[in-house]
């Protein structure tokens, strides 16, 4: 598991996920990362077996959306609330009764069980209380073992896609097999992202057979063995599951963006040549030529406010480069992006968007923002005072968003975001100096 | 609390085997803002970085503003091998590498509990490279008030200087978790307007209260000075409010026995307002009222008189942590609402609620909301509000949705005239 033959980096290193160090951490758990993966699956719920505080403080937080039309679990949070008395005796009776009570109350498709770094510790048998209960109700219940101390968010997602190839890929059979069925990996539908690209997808010919998990289905995700390709879409975390599905059912895999014009049209070039068949290519050209001209007029009134405009970029992993070439797409100069949390991969493809590339924002950026005549700074809330005291706007990009930025659609909203930053007197207004500090 | 708590407990306790949609928030989050208010501090939660990562998210969306936090990162390995001791000593070097803060305050997380380590030979340890408190504080029991109130009672017993000396005027003012940072900074205003000199600890009201600085530090912004904390055990009177923190009062007092321990379990409405005056009087021998005092709580008879009409009509279910929704329950019954509460955690405050009470969850409250005219609760609400097409006012933590909540204030005279101007708007225009 910790040694992922698909992941480039580890030609150079042994572990491939590092472990955090104490003092000097900052983000989310294994079991945060496997809750993000499988939140989005509305008809099942999600049951965090463990003290509140596991999921207490992280329900309803993600604008993961669904088109399902049952109960809606993803805004929902189940918790098993350990207590004391359940950590001398065991929580597994717990669990069961919480199986039983959310199979009578609430009836839905599946329950994945999330095992917590507690639940963990006291040694409950999380397995067998799982079994026994979906001999008993006739639901897949899925067990998920990924308790926060095993490491980061990223291993999380990957012990949460091997929890869904071992109990659910493959255990049921579609009616009929699309030639040009795909599944969508590592999508999760923030702000309907997928829903900017899925349609266009489908008017090419292609069908998207399940989602891990974007607006997913318990009964999709089961029949994804009978796709002909899997698409990666941002997510490094799920690669093996696409290698173990390759090596299992013979299915090959893609990686694509879906940020900005040319990684959209890029993606959707990767996904029909996968299939290599002659007309399904020209049938998207066709398509991509007509969203681009669509796009390109959409574009127009936010041409004369961006072109020119410089901007630096301080983000995350893929973001470092998928970002910068969305908004290289919306005709801004891109001088510089920060790849001090990307992998070596992430750095290579940023290399290639971005002039500069730089590890040490603190030093760095105002250096930047001097030398370029920056006139945006897109990062995380951190990086705010840096951009007030140089008097020059500020766009969040590692907040929550509240829209989406992904595809052709998603370049419009992140046009009109950076034009009304650019627009806003509020950065230099908020930078002036008191009138006591006046000499 | 003896066998009566009990009895009560069992009635309101729900026997549901889990919780659906938890009002909950954990003792390591009330731990997190109690070292918050510190000035100069890093709140190091001992647990897997997930356990600090979750409370770094949900208090900076919260407050809109930068939340200082570190993890001690327990893995696979260390939680099995490791007494504590290693993760903590690595933990405390990696951010005295970068940072040189005034205080470090280690709280455990159910993980680390369940382990079993030992945070006070850890601390000891370390004694020499850095000063820190050490706090219990698994989530599996308690919340986010009892985790508030651990942390200032360990602050109280580790930190203060022992000394018999007393200064009639200076006062320790032990607000609890409830309070935003702009009501400590009002309450310490109308104290001060006392001729009194006052500390507040935690004190959030400078560095979680949403004001623009110089530039952002990893440590906390603001809060009382770590020389000021060692220096109180001279204060002449400790003001604690809230039932949460009272045991923090008492434990002061029992150090400090040259004090006076004036307690208030909520500070909303007229009646806690009059008490709280009247106490704060009596123990000042004080005999000229300042005016602006005087014409408050005229104004707050004035607006009682307003909104009578509509909050008498009205029912009004609250769903917070205990203190809070106390205090919220016994202003709005004074103009004559009918209330019903759910609570996050147990607390002693549950005796004194004169309005129907019981610990729950929002699964709960979505059962009895149909019959009620307004929902006040955390911005979980806002969907179950919408769906049953009730009155919804935010209170609690977490609020995503709205902004300005750290400068929003509630209590005395003032604050109340403006809570009960806001229910009432929001039950009139719904």
């Amino acid at each position: 598991m910790l040694n992922e033959s698909a992941c480039s980096h580890n030609k150079t290193k042994k572990s491939s996920c590092d472990k955090p160090k104490p003092g000097a951490t900052s983000g989310g758990c294994a079991f945060e990362g496997a809750q993000i993966s499988l939140f989005p699956y509305a008809d099942a719920v999600h049951l965090v077996h463990g003290p509140d505080t596991c999921l207490g403080a992280s329900w309803e937080t993600r604008a993961t959306l669904t088109s399902y039309e049952g109960e809606n679990n993803t805004p929902l949070g189940y918790c098993t609330n350990v207590t004391t008395q359940d950590i001398i005796f065991g929580g597994d009776k717990k669990l069961a009764e919480a199986l039983a009570y959310i199979v009578e109350h609430k009836k839905p498709k599946a329950i994945f069980v999330y095992e917590t770094c507690v639940t963990a510790m006291i040694g409950d048998n999380i397995d067998f209380t799982c079994k026994t209960a979906e001999e008993l109700f006739h639901i897949p219940i899925v067990p998920v073992h990924s308790p926060g101390f095993v490491g980061s968010k990223n291993l999380g997602s990957r012990l949460a896609g091997e929890a869904v190839l071992d109990a659910l890929v493959g255990t049921r059979e579609p009616e009929s097999i699309h030639p040009f069925g795909i599944n969508l990996i590592g999508d999760y539908n923030v702000t309907g992202d997928m829903w900017q690209y899925k349609p266009i997808l489908e008017r090419i010919g292609i069908k998207v057979i399940s989602s891990l998990s974007g607006d997913g289905r318990l009964e999709q995700i089961q029949m994804a063995h009978t796709a002909k390709l899997n698409v990666i879409v941002c997510a490094k975390s799920l690669v093996t599951l696409c290698r173990k599905m390759q090596e299992r059912y013979n299915i090959p895999y893609v990686s694509v963006s879906f940020y900005g014009k040319r990684d959209t049209s890029n993606a959707i070039r990767s996904i029909v040549n996968a299939f290599g068949d002659a007309e399904l290519i020209t049938k998207a050209e066709v398509i991509i030529a007509e969203e681009e001209a669509k796009l390109a007029e959409r574009l127009k009134p936010y041409h004369l406010m961006l072109k020119g405009k410089k901007a630096i970029l301080n983000t995350g992993g893929n973001k470092s480069w998928s970002i910068a070439s969305a908004l290289q797409d919306i005709g801004i100069e891109v001088v510089a992006t920060c790849v001090q949390k990307a992998t070596e991969e992430d750095v290579a493809i940023a290399s290639e968007y971005v002039p500069i590339v730089f590890k040490n924002p603190g030093v760095e950026q105002p250096k930047l923002i001097d030398e370029h005549k920056v006139d945006i700074l897109l990062a995380g809330g951190r990086s705010l005072y840096t951009a007030i005291k140089k008097r020059i706007a500020f766009v969040d990009v590692n907040q929550e968003k509240k829209v989406s930025y992904g595809a052709y659609g998603g370049l419009e909203n992140l046009a009109s975001d950076v034009c009304s930053a650019l627009a806003n007197p509020v950065f230099k207004l908020v930078g002036k100096a008191a009138p006591w500090e006046l000499v | 609390m003896g066998a009566s708590m009990n009895l009560k407990e069992l009635r309101t306790m729900s026997m549901k085997p889990l919780h659906v949609n938890p009002l909950k928030l954990s003792q390591p989050m009330g731990a997190t803002l109690a070292f918050l208010g510190i000035k100069n501090c890093m709140p190091l939660m001992h647990g897997a970085q997930g356990c600090a990562s979750f409370t770094k998210v949900l208090f900076t969306r919260h407050f809109n503003d930068p939340i200082a936090i570190q993890t001690t990162a327990v893995n696979d390995i260390t939680a099995v091998i490791d007494g504590g001791d290693k993760g903590i000593s690595e933990a405390v070097e990696n951010i005295t590498k970068k940072v040189t803060p005034d205080l470090v305050g280690l709280f455990t997380t159910g993980m680390t509990e369940t382990k079993g380590d030992d945070i006070k030979g850890a601390t000891l340890l370390l004694k020499e490279k850095q000063k820190m408190v050490y706090v219990h504080t698994p989530d599996f029991e308690g919340g986010l008030e009892s985790g508030w109130s651990l942390s200032v009672q360990n602050i109280i017993t580790q930190l203060i200087e022992p000394t018999t000396q007393v200064k009639k005027d200076k006062v320790l003012l032990i607000p609890n978790v409830n309070f935003s940072p702009i009501e400590v900074e009002k309450l310490k205003e109308a104290l001060e307007l006392l001729d009194l000199v006052v500390f507040a600890l935690p004190d959030l009201s400078d560095s979680l209260d949403g004001h623009l600085g110089v530039k952002q530090g990893a440590l906390s912004s603001g809060g009382i000075s770590v020389s000021d904390i060692e220096k109180l055990g001279d204060a002449g009177a400790v003001i604690t409010i809230g039932r949460s923190v009272k045991k923090c009062g008492e434990l002061f007092y029992e150090k400090f026995p040259q004090s006076t321990h004036l307690h208030f379990d909520s500070l909303i409405g007229l009646e806690a307002s009059d008490d709280f005056y009247a106490k704060v009087f009596e123990f000042l021998q004080c005999k000229s009222v300042p005016s602006v005092v005087k014409r408050w709580r005229a104004r707050l008879q004035d607006v009682l008189l307003d909104t009578h009409f509509t909050l008498g009509k009205a029912k009004i279910l609250i769903a917070d942590e205990p203190d809070s929704a106390y205090a919220m329950s016994k202003a709005l019954r004074e103009a004559g609402s009918t209330c019903e509460a759910y609570i996050a955690q147990r607390s002693e405050i549950q005796e004194a609620f004169t309005c129907k009470m019981q610990i729950g969850d929002f699964e709960e409250v979505e059962k009895r909301l149909p019959e009620m005219d307004m929902l006040i609760a955390n911005y979980h609400g806002e969907r179950l509000a919408h769906k049953h097409h009730k009155a919804l006012l935010i209170r609690g933590f977490p609020n995503y949705e709205q902004v300005g909540i750290g400068l929003r204030y509630n209590i005395l005279y003032e604050g109340s005239c403006a809570f009960l101007c806001e229910v009432n708007n929001l039950l009139a225009h719904h």
